[in-house]
């Protein structure tokens, strides 16, 4: 159909590299940065002075009152090919949230453009050294935080909380059935060698017994804050067939935006819904391909209630029933639709959308090892809530 | 007090030209909202465009609102990232559509605590947090003469 993504297929993933991930890592981010990125060329079968193209999204954490430092708590894409000592021709940053499919949007449209021929995409995460991620010790509230912070409404938690308890109350769901997200993505990150949780599944009994912060997000809702950093290569499809590596193509992609304009940590549940369906409208109308042919879907799970809610606004389960999908459907070992076969951020610490995407490229190109799914041609990778991410769909073969 | 073991404070909110109407009413105990002077719909806060009518003049001024609405969600918190907080713990947080007007909605303290009955669809008044230092802030109670919308 001529109103497919005009790029379907053009692009495709030809490598990457993990760095461990770990609560604090004792080398600077910047330089976890660069060995990840080199790794990743390498593994592409790549040299660095291949690569002429760089995007990041390198927004977060900004939280706590720490200041930002470029090569130390984030890493622009700049900063990595000006530390690679390379002056590429496509060089950008992707500006919102959903930093992983955000920055896939920009790889693919610059290499489908001839703006670069080798993309590094890379993502580096930081977890502050001192403090509570989120804390902060603030006496007054300017700006937007006027508005909450006096009423002690303040950080993701409680952000997420409200949502999550109105699709709890509305669908008379129960927390507890939360505690099957946990353990399968636990048991998956468990089998991932660089996950923050190698060998440390959990118990149903282990989430129900969890401190709870703001009912009913409770400490293990919530993905561990982590330095970690994760490097992908992306070529034009023509170029990836001469690579090692099985190229996963990039089939389309679609962003979400909230209909209204609210406070920025005010999110009802309709808003997140409705911004989930429209990426769905928006994945089919690029891709053609309904949900019905994704065998591998990889749910964003930063915090948990996500899962619910991009399986349900992707029409991988009726509305209101996730929170009983997740009691049978889920378990990957088991022949489950695996959601959460990658661990999540659930399962390997906060790396954002890194899991996802990389679950994607890993099993779609029969990389995934002993965790390899017997069906694994098409593959969703999603980020952050709808409402401000996005997903990408990749196939085994182009379309 | 040494320094180390004084009490946090909770987060005085800090008026400017967008808002100062707004706490200045909250210090009589009046909630009062900003109303787009093109389309006359209220939003909450004040954006630099009316979300409405997408005016890029929109002439907010704060006009006295009935405070009167429904619970749509709420969370309890048993922690607080906010140290202020800290001997409030737990308090409940309601996220409120105010009758006023369709989707209109506002996060406050509910001042009958954890232990209240509560659900989606629960009728709320508003009423004022006293603070020792700073406006009163806009919070809200239960209303026990109203049937919830359940
Ligand atoms: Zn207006």
């Amino acid at each position: 159909m001529s109103d497919r993504f005009a790029a379907r297929s053009q692009v495709a993933i030809v490598g990457y590299a993990h760095s461990p991930v770990r609560r604090h890592h004792d080398v600077p981010l910047g330089a976890l940065a660069l060995d990840t990125a080199l790794a990743a060329i390498a593994d592409a079968g790549l040299t660095k002075d291949d690569i002429d193209g760089f995007t990041t999204g390198s927004l977060l954490p900004t939280s706590g009152g720490h200041a930002s430092v470029d090569g130390v708590s984030v890493v622009t894409a700049n900063w990595l090919a000006e530390h690679l000592g390379l002056n590429p021709r496509f060089c950008a940053g992707f500006q919102g949230f959903g930093q992983i499919p955000g920055s896939v949007t920009m790889a693919v449209n610059a290499l489908a453009t001839g703006a670069a021929d080798y993309v590094v995409l890379h993502r580096a995460l930081h977890n502050p050294p001192r403090g509570r991620y989120h804390a902060n010790p603030m006496t007054h509230a300017a700006g937007p935080r006027q508005w909450v912070a006096p009423q002690g409404y303040f950080g993701p938690l409680s952000m997420i909380a409200l949502p999550y308890n109105e699709y709890l109350q509305r669908f008379g769901a129960s927390r507890d059935a939360m505690a099957a997200v946990l353990v399968e993505a636990r048991a998956n990150g468990a089998r991932i060698p660089w996950s923050y949780w190698y060998e440390k599944p959990i118990t149903t009994q282990e989430y129900l017994d969890a401190r709870v912060i703001a009912e009913p997000i409770g400490v293990l809702d919530c993905d561990i804050p982590v330095d970690g950093v994760a490097a992908f290569v992306l070529t034009r499809s023509d170029r990836a067939r001469d690579l090692p590596h099985q190229p996963v193509y990039v089939a389309g992609y679609a962003m979400g935006s909230p209909k209204r304009t609210r406070l920025p940590t005010h999110w009802p549940l309709d808003d997140i819904m409705e911004a989930g369906f429209e990426i769905r409208r928006r994945l089919e109308d690029a891709t053609g391909l309904t949900p019905d042919v994704v065998d591998v879907p990889q749910l964003y799970d930063g915090f948990s209630p996500f899962v619910y809610f991009w399986l349900e606004s992707l029409g991988l389960c009726p509305v209101g029933e996730a929170h009983r999908f997740v009691q049978e459907g889920i378990d990957a070992a088991a022949g489950g639709l695996p959601i959460l076969s990658g661990g999540g951020a659930l399962g390997n610490g906060r790396m954002h959308g890194v899991p996802q995407m990389l679950e994607c490229y890993l099993q779609l190109s029969q990389r995934a090892g002993d965790r390899q799914l017997t069906s694994a041609t098409v593959g969703l990778a999603c980020h952050s809530s709808p409402h401000f991410g996005g997903a990408v769909m990749y196939t085994a073969e182009p379309l | 007090m040494t320094p180390d073991t004084a009490p946090a404070h909770k987060p005085v909110p800090v008026p400017d030209p967008t808002s100062e109407a707004y706490w200045a009413a909250a210090a009589e105990h009046r909630l009062a909202l900003a109303r787009c002077g093109r389309c006359g719909r209220f939003t909450h806060p004040p954006d630099v465009v009316c979300p409405h009518c997408l005016s890029t003049d929109p002439g907010f001024t704060f006009e006295p609102v009935d405070g009167r609405g429904t619970v749509r969600s709420w969370t309890v918190l048993r922690d607080s990232f906010l140290p202020g907080f800290a001997d409030d713990i737990p308090f409940v947080l309601v996220d409120v559509e105010l009758d006023v007007q369709v989707d209109l909605r506002l996060i406050g303290r509910l001042v009958d605590g954890p232990d209240a009955p509560l659900r989606l669809g629960d009728r709320v008044v508003t009423v004022f947090d006293a603070r020792d230092d700073g406006p009163p802030v806009p919070a809200f109670a239960l209303d026990p003469t109203a049937e919830g919308e359940r």
